[in-house]
């Protein structure tokens, strides 16, 4: 008779790699070990629809067969490590950039990040911008040296194509601003976050991207402010913390982040 | 822990509800229809944003159950503290009126597998199940559900029957059975047990809510058919007889519609539930003139 940990391990086989050796002997007599296809299904089939929800442009480049191809290869090889299934599918651009089938596409990996940036920022917790005012009444020596913490749903992504034209072009089912995507025409610099009435994608230039990824990864602002030539640091500061990008500060006075109820 | 039921549990009434998913959020917030409650699956309001907000909306007017999927009480290797806190905050949020859970596994090895996979009816299963529920009760400081399942398997080394699995937890834990009647036609139809004997080894007084759904019918290769409870359809004559004879025995209980599969516009959903609605209200004058005579 099997442990119930065994059974566990047991049946996890026969579903995920169509094994059912394992588990036959533990079925009552009659039942036929076929029956766990009926739970293979529901899985399988449960999982590739939270991918096609998080990646529709992915699918639609690659079409719907060979899609359902790559969910297969990547949920047997990626089950979800959590019953949270918003956040299932982060390594899906990663699993594809290794896939071989898909190297015909370059572009293919980067749409997926996009896509899971998007999915990020959608899912992402509420949480309050940080206290303006605390902010403003640091010494003005103290300010260089602040760090923020960025909005759970702000997401900074660099491409060496145009994935957002892309995506646009892929989700909008517009052949000709598809064609018309330059692939040779250089890096985007992207920023992914959500507002209240959606999730927006903004392309910034390379100086402005670099000066709120710096800012994002947790950077004093001084460090952001030297990477970032040709900008205007105060009024694209102004600007981030007015849209709500940065929830908390820390300076090296002020040790213990200030940061708002989550709500 | 307590068997008593929480004050917020009261909210529910013993009434027809339907199971609130995404694509009816907007539906609902315009039209607000006239229905006693709706349940949520927990799982789905786990993140911020436009989803959770509409659903505060929603909870301003209509009391909301929680029906949780994935925190796996059947488990060997312990709860998820990380998911059992999701859980909590998500009620401490939207304040629901009824909180349930599965007799069922989802987790081995930290991997999860989104279905409610089946117990062997053991011992040692039992003990799991009952050690997850009262922890569950303890973290959420509350009484919960737990709901029998549907299955395609039984085991061969299961030593006890599943109702009475269900009644010892529920004796146990003192926690409350959601009893799926859905659940136990299905399972019934495929492993050949007698629903009714089912529903009378159920303790009346632990049943708190009650699950109404459609399933599917499988004709296999050796000439069989298996039930699949898929949640994609009307619920069947058959299971609407039983619900009839389940409500005979456990009194009016909050009902619940679900629908998961190739979902109805809302009306389909709303006209189910007033037909559960006109059964309780043809057991209520049943039950009445029995104690009358």
């Amino acid at each position: 008779m099997p442990t119930l940990l065994e059974l566990q391990r047991a049946m996890r086989s026969g579903i995920v790699e169509h094994d059912s050796a394992a588990v036959a002997g533990a079925l009552a007599t009659g039942v036929r070990p076929d029956r766990l296809d009926i739970y293979r299904n529901t899985i399988f089939s449960g999982l590739t629809r939270a991918l096609q929800l998080s990646f529709p442009a992915t699918q639609r480049l690659v079409g719907g067969e060979f899609f359902a191809g790559a969910a297969d290869a990547f949920i047997r090889e990626y089950l979800p490590r959590t019953a949270y299934l918003d956040q299932y599918g982060g390594e899906f651009p990663d699993f594809l950039s290794g896939f071989p089938p898909a190297t015909s596409l370059p572009y293919l990996a980067d749409i997926a990040r996009l896509e899971w940036a998007v999915n990020h920022a959608l899912h992402a917790p509420d949480e309050m911008p940080l206290d303006l005012a605390r902010l403003a009444a640091l010494a003005p020596d103290v300010q260089g040296r602040v760090t923020f913490r960025a909005h759970p749903s702000v997401v900074t992504l660099q491409s060496n194509f145009p994935v957002d034209e892309i995506w646009r072009a892929v989700l909008d089912a517009d052949d000709r601003a598809l064609a018309a995507a330059d692939l040779a025409a250089g890096s985007v610099f992207l920023l992914i976050e959500r507002d209240p009435t959606g999730v927006e994608v903004t392309r910034l230039n390379e100086a402005e991207w670099r000066f709120l990824h710096a800012l994002c990864r947790g950077e004093p602002l001084f460090c952001a402010v030297d990477s970032a030539t040709d900008i205007d640091p105060a009024g694209q500061l102004a600007e981030h913390l007015a849209a709500g990008r940065f929830v908390a500060f820390a300076s090296d006075t002020n040790e213990a982040v200030a940061s708002p109820e989550a709500v | 822990m307590s068997s008593a039921v929480g004050s917020r549990a009261s909210l529910i009434p013993a009434k027809a509800g339907i199971g609130l998913r995404f694509q009816h959020h907007h539906a609902v917030v315009e039209m607000r229809p006239d229905i006693a409650w709706m349940e949520v699956h927990t799982e789905n309001y786990m993140g911020g944003g436009p989803p959770l907000r509409c659903l505060d909306a929603i909870r301003r007017d209509v009391p909301i159950a929680l029906h949780g999927v994935g925190l796996s009480l059947g488990s060997t290797q312990g709860l998820d503290p990380a998911h059992l806190d999701r859980i909590r905050q998500v009620a401490d949020r939207i304040e629901p009126g009824l909180m349930s859970e599965h007799v069922a596994w989802s987790v081995v090895d930290g991997h999860y597998l989104p279905d409610l996979l089946p117990l062997p009816m053991t011992e040692e299963a039992l003990d799991v199940v009952c050690r997850h529920v009262d922890q569950m009760q303890s973290y959420l400081n509350r009484r919960i559900l737990v709901e029998n399942p549907s299955t395609y398997v039984t085991f061969r080394h299961s030593t006890i029957p599943e109702w009475e699995f269900m009644a010892v937890v529920a004796a146990r834990t003192g926690c409350g059975l959601l009893c799926d009647v859905n659940n136990i036609f299905v399972s019934a139809q495929n492993h050949g047990w007698d629903a009714s004997a089912y529903l009378a080894g159920l303790p009346a007084p632990a049943i708190g809510e009650i699950h109404l759904a459609g399933h599917a019918v499988r004709h296999l290769a050796d000439g069989g058919t298996l039930r699949i409870d898929d949640h994609g359809s009307a619920v069947v004559p058959e299971v609407w007889a039983f619900y009839q004879e389940a409500l005979a025995r456990f009194g009016l209980v909050p009902t619940l519609i679900e629908w998961d599969n190739n979902i109805p516009p809302l009306d389909v959903l709303l006209a189910e539930a007033r037909r559960a609605t006109g059964f309780m209200a043809i057991a209520e004058r049943e039950g009445a003139r029995a104690d009358a005579a």
